[in-house]
């Protein structure tokens, strides 16, 4: 008879890579319910197609380069449900795709595939959407929900801007019509219930942590308050809240320790005010969290914390 | 107030570590027909040197073989019988150890033995030589001779003595039936250690899942001077030594020092109930509880006699569930070291004995660390194992050192809750050798 | 390599700076104007051709001069040198080829700064013979050329589904900016350096004694 001999520990904690990725996604569900309802059917195309891009890509990449096939850590579904709930209604399918397949291929894989990417893959994949189809990515969509039920009544055909942001240049929009997402903007962003139901779900599920989304949207209400704007507003419009819940909070791309997280969503939350107010354009959490991204190897690298005895050594 | 440290991980929560197998199942003494009694069970001194030869009949608590050294202790006799064997087995480590076979022939005669009686009132001068004559090293998984801790070097100042009944680790009960079931023994013993060592302060931690253990050592330590019980927060590793330090008295051991080097001493509750029966009754450390649990059919706290075979202790609990076990494990499944055959032998060290089924025992791949950072959260010594565990991988072990790899005390906590199931204990553990080698050829 | 064989030949040297050495994907050299002209195929020939001309200008001069040029005072001699053609190249362009001119614009003087040029200079003209020279400057001339000219040609294709300004991809395509933008310099030229690294290992897996 062979036992398996091994050291410590000889048994490990339920949660693993997969069962915290698919926390994730169930976390995403409430936004794509919330999308379907204002959306209807074109908003699930988005998604699936976003989807099936991504999961695509990772099979094609991890057979060609004959890497372990790791399709089963749901990190790549993850990815590109994110990326199609990023898409605002009208954009043509084409675009979620290629915006999954550079994802995956030139920010995941081409730096190591995962737990090595220095971006979030949705959010550089976004931005390079945003870039190359600014047309596209840009147009305000008025729910269609909210044009057939009637109770959406300015109407905003032609009106030209990044359409998560588009909330932020109506003043006097509702309150209620923020929480729910009776607003132009991307599908799954809008609902700010849904994004609330998700967060809550995480935290329970011990999937993140509270420094990041906590600070990056404290910081966000304060700074726009001193600012004179309307704290409850900023926080609501725009893609803030989907950013903080599922983008800032990407374990690869944040900080290890407590105070660098805390670090990273304060600094989220302060260039996401400045891009709004004092950048050219109207919505910043992309660029915030991306450029956060890149400062988060320095925040490891310079923070410390004190290892349990080595002060009185020293001292 | 419940007391605690930073960091640390509540293992197997849909278990509750594993502990309902065994918390409310009495002690029962177990004897097997054989033993076979390794003569290295402790450390920091060499093995014992054994004086019986095969075929020589002993009794229970002679002594088989003689300390060597000033840190070494005897071992004795765990039954009376005859010397079946006198060489070397296979036992956990990676090299056979010196062992003494003894067939059992159920008379249990012991030889006679000299108690100093009250732990109290007794000559406390005599008390750490009673401690030495009696074999006792420390019972909670290490086994350092107790009888070297309590002997201070000159000039140490240590005004604690921190009795560990937090038995954090993962489905052993041992220490918790003991504090249980034989209160008195075990504030006798912390009261012995306080007395030899001239320390006004005693405290006795225990982890607040075991409330019923709580209230047996406080109405047992009742009345008894400078004893206090402490309850701490059940967390895992509440039981490390540098842990409890801290949660009991706030104290940080330095990086690189003993715990006498935050004024504390800390004993094993068994440690202490074997120091009472050796001061008062002076009756050597021949027998232990162990936890036998896991994929067995009873599972049971044992009173089991040093040397018995592993085969022979799960027996006692009605054999495996499973056809073939994928793993034993002496002691819990933190910190636990995986038997090699079943056929090894219970020591002073062994808490106890987990079978896992094969399932349980396949150890799943490694994946890319994602950086989720639960390691750094978990950290009892708030380290980087993340961190460390990529240096070890890149074999900069320069680097290692700077970032404290020598202050990790093992307890495999990161590896536990790692979601990537990477082997960041092993790997750290690994570059401790070879620097300890290293620095050792070096000197 | 040019060490390696102690007789360096003029086809040696030439294949050497197309290929085996590179200036852009080999050496890395030059990734300035590597990054920053390559948004169109004709932008990339036309510096390409640029920086081409000052080389073998250069190093030509250079080497002849190599013998009178105080070791302490290299390095400003040979920037007058390269100066000198670079002036002549930015005069000649903006009279008879205004449009790129344009388009190339601050980057056209600043090949007398391009690492290329100058580590040429340094380390080849200065120590071999004038044609030898010229011919390295040629070689490694031609080999910036191709390189930003495949840069430059992926950029436009991607970025404006043109080539050469000819339209390839139809009037549906909707071009991806990105790629002629500054993010999509850094994208092409790390995509294109990566596939070029992975064919060598590649050969040098196969047949290890060839390759060095």
């Amino acid at each position: 008879m062979a036992l398996h001999i091994s050291t410590g520990p000889h048994l490990r904690s339920r949660q693993d890579t997969p069962s915290l990725m698919r926390d994730v996604l169930i976390a995403l569900c409430p936004a794509v319910a919330a999308s379907l309802y204002f959306y209807g059917f074109k908003a699930l195309w988005i998604e699936l197609i976003a989807l099936a891009c991504a999961l695509l890509s990772e099979y094609v990449w991890q057979r060609l380069m004959k890497k372990p096939m790791r399709l089963g850590d749901f990190s790549a579904a993850v990815t590109g449900l994110l990326i199609g709930l990023n898409m605002p209604a009208t954009v043509p399918l084409w675009v979620p795709a290629i915006g999954s397949v550079f994802a995956i291929i030139i920010v995941k894989q081409l730096f190591g595939g995962i737990g090595h990417n220095f971006l979030n893959p949705a959010l550089a994949a976004r931005a390079v959407l945003l870039t190359s189809w600014p047309s596209y990515m840009t147009k305000a969509t008025v729910p269609l929900r909210a044009l057939t039920l009637g109770f959406y009544e300015k109407t905003l055909e032609g009106v030209d801007t990044v359409a998560a942001a588009t909330p932020l240049l109506m003043p006097g929009t509702d309150v209620k019509d923020l929480l729910f997402g009776n607003i132009p903007g991307a599908i799954g962003e809008t609902c700010k219930i849904a994004i609330l139901l998700g967060l809550i779900y995480l935290l329970i599920r011990g999937v993140v942590r509270w420094q990041i989304p906590v600070c990056m949207l404290g910081t966000v209400a304060l700074l726009s308050w001193i600012l004179g704007k309307d704290p409850m507003t900023a926080v609501l419009s725009g893609g803030v809240l989907f950013g903080a819940v599922f983008m800032a909070t990407d374990y690869v791309t944040t900080p290890m320790l407590k105070v660098g997280q805390a670090i990273f969503g304060v600094g989220c939350g302060l260039l996401v005010v400045l891009i709004r107010n004092f950048g050219n354009y109207p919505e910043g959490v992309t660029y915030a969290i991306l450029i956060m991204n890149i400062v988060t190897p320095l925040l490891d690298r310079s923070l410390n914390r004190k290892v349990y005895g080595e002060v009185k050594q020293h001292g | 107030m419940m007391k605690s440290f930073r960091g640390g991980v509540h293992p197997l929560p849909g278990l509750h570590q594993g502990k309902p197998l065994t918390d409310s199942k009495p002690v029962k003494p177990y004897v097997s027909e054989m033993v076979c009694i390794p003569l290295n069970m402790h450390i920091a001194a060499a093995p014992s040197k054994p004086i019986v030869k095969k075929g020589d009949r002993v009794l229970m608590g002679q002594v088989i073989a003689e300390a060597v050294g000033p840190r070494g202790i005897p071992v004795h006799a765990s039954v009376s019988g005859t010397v079946k064997e006198v060489g070397n087995v296979q036992q956990l480590g990676a090299r056979t150890s010196p062992c003494i076979t003894i067939e059992n022939d159920f008379q249990d005669e012991w030889v006679e033995l000299h108690g100093l009686g009250n732990v109290e009132n007794c000559d406390a001068s005599a008390i750490i030589p009673a401690i030495q004559a009696a074999g006792i090293c420390g019972m909670g998984g290490a086994g350092f001779p107790t009888h070297a801790k309590l002997t201070l070097p000159e000039g140490a100042k240590v005004d604690t003595i921190i009795l560990n009944g937090a038995e954090c680790e993962t489905y052993l009960n041992a220490d918790h039936r003991l504090m249980l079931e034989n209160p008195v023994r075990v504030v006798d013993g912390l009261r012995a250690a306080m007395r030899a060592t001239g320390v006004e302060n005693g405290y006795i931690a225990i982890e607040d899942n075991k409330r019923d253990a709580i209230a047996a050592v406080t109405k047992a330590a009742t009345g008894r001077k400078g004893v206090h019980v402490v309850t701490l927060k059940a967390k895992y590793p509440q039981g490390a030594e540098k842990q409890i330090i801290k949660a009991v008295t706030g104290r940080e051991v330095p990086s690189g020092g003993l715990p006498m080097n935050a004024g504390c001493i800390v004993m094993n509750v068994g440690t202490a109930a074997a120091v009472a029966q050796a001061v008062i009754d002076g009756r050597p450390l021949v027998e232990r509880i162990t936890t036998v649990t896991g994929r067995v059919r009873e599972p049971s706290n044992l009173l089991l006699r040093v040397g018995t075979i592993f085969l022979d202790a799960i027996g006692a609990c009605g054999g495996y569930t499973v056809e073939e076990p994928g793993k034993i494990i002496a002691g819990g499944t933190m910190t636990g070291i995986c038997a090699p055959n079943e056929t090894i032998s219970v020591t002073k060290t062994t808490g106890g004995i987990v079978v896992l089924n094969k399932q349980e025992a396949t150890s799943m791949e490694e994946s890319p660390c994602i950086r989720c950072s639960r390691c750094v959260e978990v950290c009892p010594m708030h380290l980087n194992p993340y961190k460390l565990k990529n240096l070890c991988d890149m074999n900069d072990l320069e680097t290692a050192r700077k970032n404290n790899i020598m202050d990790c005390i093992l307890c495999s906590s990161c590896s536990y809750i790692c979601p990537s199931r990477r082997w960041i204990m092993s790997s750290i553990k690994n570059a401790r050798e070879i620097i300890a080698a290293q620095q050792k050829k070096g000197v | 390599m040019a060490e390696k064989s102690n007789k360096p030949t003029m086809r040696g040297v030439f294949i050497n700076g197309v290929l085996n050495e590179n200036p852009t994907f080999r050496l890395v050299l030059g990734t300035c104007p590597t990054l920053a002209v390559t948004t169109s195929a004709i932008n990339g020939i036309g510096m390409g051709l640029a920086a081409t001309f000052v080389l073998v200008c250069s190093n030509f001069v250079v080497s002849c001069v190599r013998k009178m040029i105080p070791d302490k005072a290299r390095i400003p001699a040979f920037i007058v040198i390269i100066a000198t053609f670079v002036t002549i190249v930015q005069m000649v362009m903006q009279a008879f080829l205004p449009s790129l001119y344009d388009a190339l614009g601050l980057f056209i003087p600043l090949i007398v700064v391009n690492c290329i040029i100058l580590a040429r200079a340094e380390a080849f003209a200065s120590k071999n013979g004038p044609l030898l020279s010229a011919v390295d400057g040629l070689g490694m001339g031609l080999g910036f050329t191709c390189s930003i000219t495949l840069i430059g040609i992926i950029r436009e294709l991607i970025g404006n589904g043109s080539v050469f300004g000819i339209s390839l991809l139809g009037a549906s395509y909707q071009p991806m900016l990105l790629f002629v933008l500054a993010p999509g310099g850094f994208i092409t030229y790390g995509l294109v350096l990566g596939i070029i690294n992975a064919i060598t290992a590649h050969r040098q897996a196969k047949n290890p004694e060839k390759e060095e």
